[in-house]
């Protein structure tokens, strides 16, 4: 950045020619420098090979050049016009001698030094113009050249690197924004180009410098975000030189991608961008050192200079902005161990002081000091914050919910129903939303909204870091605010709190603003998403749903229809249900043996059959009044309570006996209506037929018979008595049954008369019954 | 009738025939596969529905946040529009609403009516099978005292056996006719059951489709038009770090 400090050359020169070209007005000698110019401008090309050498090696003393040259003219023809004792002396001789002829001498000298200066003075501007010329065309061509390097190694090389085996890590992050700095190189140049106007035109520089600042601030962009990383660029290459067989590759590569230059490294490429926005200054200093000040596109070519030096500075302004905020807005995975660690006096001091600065904020010892504009800010950053947290939180939910709704795999089933429309119909929609039309909702869901806004999430740190350390450098400086003499380490600290303070305020806002558009334009694209799923839903429902059997009944009469065709259905159902209920679980019957036959007509005319209940497992009495009542009995209720209120301890009726029962072990008798179908194998003749069914009980049941003419009861097993209530029978024998229980009414036993007249009780499960014609053939006549 | 040519010697007969057994197998396997996929749809219906629901229910709930959210407190636009967002998104919600309870109504609760009368029948198949054990077991019983010496007590025991087997054959037969009746038609129900539930699905998913575009339109519009209007605000391309680049879609293309 080299400001011009020698006064330019051709100005200087005019300057000195004016006292003594008093004859030529001023102006005349403009038009002349200016169309000299031109002319030279025209020769350029032509010229350039031979001044180009003499431009080189005198670049650095060109503004001396011309310098000695004019003045000893001028002097000369000062002392010609004034006749001092300088002249005298000079021309003592020729001055007695022809002193007559000295006047027309004088003029003539004037003259040719006039003509002579002129002379110098055009040959001084066609340098000049020269080395313009030269300037530009070195600024162009080392673009040029720039460029072509720069895209060399953004491409050649960096796919050859990205072929290695195995690829080098972080690849990418060194050539991230050279993109940008190159499409701005080649912007400038297309510019150039576009004009079609060789460099010599004065009109070049012109377009030169108007690009160069139109472009300014797409230069300023491009290369401060590559500057700001280049750091970056060289850590990640020092890495690669660790790993001495990957850096070999890559110097290879670099070989082989660029083998006209004799480069040994990447950043040997990487680095020129970084030399390159330095270089602009100087050079557009170089073509304004060379131009003349009253060349047309002079002014514009000093703007331009301005500007690309305030570009450097911008950008290295900017580049210590992002280095502070690098520095604060990362966060460290430390454990507590770690900070414990790090815990020094000095970190101590500084934390106690901000929490005793911070206290004196809360108590009101001292002001805070209020930034009003930073505080709004800091204010719309943490509600945006919560917002974009909720909405991230929501959208998860969303999601996750989705990915449990395509789990479900509703179109999986079959009912065997490949011949009706609805379900083959459903099954096809089902199909195509799940496997393809949700996937792509969800696919775009998730790049149009999820990955954004974790993006935005992740990005939400660096300045909710920035704003705490603020704070923190804040306390700081409050501290030493009032102290007038700073030591160098205050100053600092100082400087730090008014950097990171400018960059939240100058940059919060925009991410403010951009965190909220695009809070908004996710709003909006989710809603969208939504309406094109809907749209693609419709076209997809609507194809099938015109194959359906009552696609013309209107929205409300589909439904009308729809709900009493459903409940048609369960009606249907619930019939079909309750007749395999009362068919099928029936259970299994048996004929009532004769006896409870009797005690349930018995039962039924006494207490009527709703009071009929069966015993539901054998009852062993415990308590006073207690029956004890075998498993299948027959009772009938009297009072479903016994006298001192307790509901489990019913009052029953046994045939006779009366008793308590407990309540659980009692099921209603139910009493079939009609009899069984006549069997086939109903051997029994008919007196046996009335015989009604009651529920099924499992086990060897006695069967005790009533005697009747037509039916043989017989021994079914031999037993002996024991006593003289008990009479001996043998298995076989024909018996004749007087009473089927004991005295008590036990059936257990029954009194019987067996051949000869005896009587007495055997066991009444003893005791068989079968037809009279099924006597065995050994027994006699069967016994009446 | 006389007992004594009785099944002496006679071959032991098959209770159940063959064929009867392999019908019988074949029309319970159907059934039972019917039952798993009418769970398996039942519960994957059931399943899904809830996840629509509460998808509506979170979407819904995105719009409510930011609505309550100070945000909206700072600018009326700001309010104005995310209302009509969250107007647009609980529309969305009845529509869903309406089908998912239009869903229950006819897919689900049918559904689950029907895998609701398996277990009985399961039950009937069962008691069948224990039938066929008692008869099984009495029949052997039968033919054991046939086999025997015709004395007194075995003519006994045999009439007394036989006495015990009638009504448990009668009993199984019943059970087996009504079965292998039932089944078929039972199975053959599903058709004219489930036809009307799964044309109602369809027509109410339709209904959503053709409905929600227009109240999702609103709320694209409503969201867009503040992004608009911020983007024409904020022109600056960097933020605080500006090193990443969010792809968000072309706002005209999706405003079309």
């Amino acid at each position: 950045m080299a400001v011009p400090r020698r006064p330019q050359p051709s100005t200087f020169t005019l300057a000195l020619l004016k006292p003594a070209s008093s004859a030529l007005p001023p102006l005349r000698a403009i038009q002349k420098v200016i169309k000299k110019d031109k002319l030279q401008e025209k020769e350029g090309a032509s010229v350039k090979d031979q001044f180009g050498e003499e431009m080189f090696s005198t670049e650095e003393g060109s503004g001396t050049f011309v310098f000695p040259d004019v003045s000893a003219k001028t002097s000369e023809h000062l002392y010609s016009n004034v006749s001092s004792v300088g002249s005298r002396l000079s021309t003592q001789d020729s001055f007695t001698e022809e002193s007559s002829i000295s006047e027309e001498r004088l003029a003539q000298e004037a003259e040719e030094a006039k003509r002579k200066s002129e002379d110098e003075e055009a040959a001084a501007k066609e340098r000049a113009a020269q080395r313009q010329l030269l300037a530009i065309e070195e600024l162009v061509q080392s673009e040029r050249n720039y460029l072509r390097l720069l895209q060399l190694t953004t491409f050649t090389t960096r796919s050859n690197l990205q072929q290695l085996q195995p690829p080098p890590a972080n690849l990418d992050s060194m050539f991230l924004y050279i993109e940008e700095v190159i499409d701005v190189s080649s912007r400038l140049l297309s510019l150039l180009d576009q004009k079609q106007i060789q460099p010599g035109d004065p009109l070049f520089l012109e377009t030169l410098c108007d690009s160069f600042l139109s472009l300014s601030s797409d230069i300023e962009a491009a290369y401060r975000e590559y500057l700001a990383n280049y750091s970056n660029i060289t850590l990640v290459e020092n890495s690669y030189k660790e790993k001495e067989a990957l850096w070999n590759d890559i110097i290879k590569v670099i070989k082989t991608s660029v083998p006209d230059v004799n480069a040994t490294s990447l950043t040997f490429f990487l680095v020129m961008p970084v030399q390159r926005i330095a270089r602009y200054p100087l050079l557009l200093q170089t073509i304004q050192k060379h131009t003349d000040p009253t060349h047309p596109a002079y002014e514009l070519l000093e703007k331009t200079a301005h500007t690309s030096v305030a570009l450097n500075v911008h950008i290295n302004e900017y580049k210590r902005f992002r280095e502070v905020a690098d520095k604060y807005k990362k966060t460290e995975p430390l454990s507590i161990k770690d900070k414990i660690n790090r815990l020094n006096t000095h970190s101590i001091a500084k934390k106690t002081a901000r929490l005793s600065q911070q206290i004196k904020h809360e108590t009101g010892i001292t002001p805070k000091l209020v930034d009003e504009e930073f505080d709004a800010l800091e204010g719309l950053f943490n509600v945006l914050e919560r917002g974009i947290l909720d909405l991230l939180e929501n959208v998860e939910t969303y999601l996750h919910h989705l990915q449990t709704f395509l789990a479900c795999k509703t179109e999986e089933f079959d009912f065997d129903m490949d011949g009706e429309k609805a379900p083959i119909c459903y099954k096809e929609i089902a199909t195509a939303l799940r496997q393809w039309i949700l996937p792509t909702f969800e696919k775009r869901m998730q790049t149009l909204i999820h990955k954004p806004l974790c993006a935005l999430r992740d990005l939400l740190v660096g300045p909710r870091n920035l704003i705490r350390k603020r704070l923190h450098k804040l306390l700081d400086y409050e501290m030493i605010e009032a102290k007038s003499n700073l030591s160098y380490e205050e100053q600092d600290v100082a400087n730090t709190y008014r950097t990171i303070n400018t960059l939240l305020l100058n940059e919060l806002p925009q991410f403010n603003g951009l965190a909220l558009q695009m809070m908004w334009s996710m709003l909006g694209t989710f809603n969208c998403l939504h309406r094109d799923l809907a749209t693609d839903m419709e076209q997809l429902f609507q194809s099938f749903a015109q194959q359906l059997p009552h696609s013309s009944l209107d929205h409300n009469a589909f439904w009308v229809w729809a709900e009493s065709e459903v409940l048609e259905g369960a009606r249907r159902l619930e019939t079909l249900c309750q007749s395999v209920e009362e068919t099928l679980n029936a259970p299994v019957v048996q004929p009532l043996s004769p006896s409870s036959q009797c005690r349930l007509k018995q039962l039924t005319d006494k207490h009527g059959s709703g009071k009929i209940y069966q015993v539901a497992g054998p009852v062993v009495g415990t308590r006073d009044l207690d029956l004890n009542l075998a498993k299948g009995e027959l009772v009938a209720v009297i009072s479903e309570i016994d006298t001192r209120g307790d509901k489990k301890r019913w009052l029953v009726d046994a045939g006779g006996r009366r008793g308590y029962a407990p309540s659980s072990k009692l099921m209603r008798y139910h009493q079939p209506t009609e009899g069984p179908p006549p069997s086939p194998h109903l051997t029994l003749p008919e007196g046996v037929t009335g015989f009604r069914r009651h529920s099924y009980t499992p086990e060897t049941r006695p069967l005790t018979v009533r005697s009747q003419p037509v039916v043989q009861v017989l021994a079914a097993y031999d037993f002996t008595g024991r006593g003289k209530h008990e009479v001996s029978v043998r298995a076989g024998e024909p018996i004749r049954v007087l009473e089927p229980h004991d005295k008590r009414g036990n059936p257990e036993w029954s009194l019987v008369e067996v051949r000869g007249g005896k009587k007495g009780y055997v066991p009444s499960n003893y005791l068989t019954v079968m037809p009279m014609g099924m006597a065995p053939p050994s027994s006699c006549s069967p016994y009446f | 009738m006389s007992w004594i040519p009785f099944k002496i010697g006679q071959p032991k007969k098959q209770i159940v025939s063959k064929t009867v057994e392999r019908d019988f197998e074949r029309e319970y396997d159907k059934l039972q596969k019917l039952e798993d996929q009418t769970k398996k749809l039942h519960k994957d219906m059931k399943k899904s529905t809830e996840a629509d629901l509460a998808m509506s229910k979170a979407a819904v709930k995105i719009s409510a946040d930011l609505l309550s959210n100070p945000l909206c407190e700072q600018d009326q636009a700001f309010l104005e529009s995310m209302a009509a967002l969250d107007t647009a998104m609980r529309r969305m919600d009845a529509f869903n609403q309406e089908k998912v309870n239009q869903i229950q109504k006819t897919v689900i609760d049918p559904l689950k009516k029907y895998s609701g009368v398996f277990p009985s029948l399961n039950m009937a198949v069962k008691r069948r099978e224990q039938a066929l054990q008692d008869y099984k077991r009495l029949q052997s019983k039968v033919e054991k005292y046939e086999e025997k010496e015709k004395t007194g007590p075995i003519m006994v025991k045999l009439h007394q056996a036989r006495e015990e087997l009638r009504p448990v054959r009668e009993d199984f037969e019943a059970k087996n006719k009504q079965l292998l009746d039932e089944m078929p038609k039972f199975y053959h129900s599903r058709i004219d059951y489930f036809h009307p539930s799964f044309e109602a699905l369809i027509r109410a998913q339709l209904h959503v489709a053709v409905q929600l575009p227009a109240a999702a339109q609103k709320g694209t519009k409503a969201a867009f038009v503040v992004s608009l209007r911020l983007r024409c605000h904020e022109s600056c391309p960097a933020a605080v770090s500006g090193t990443h680049r969010l792809a968000c879609p072309p706002v005209q293309m999706l405003m079309n």
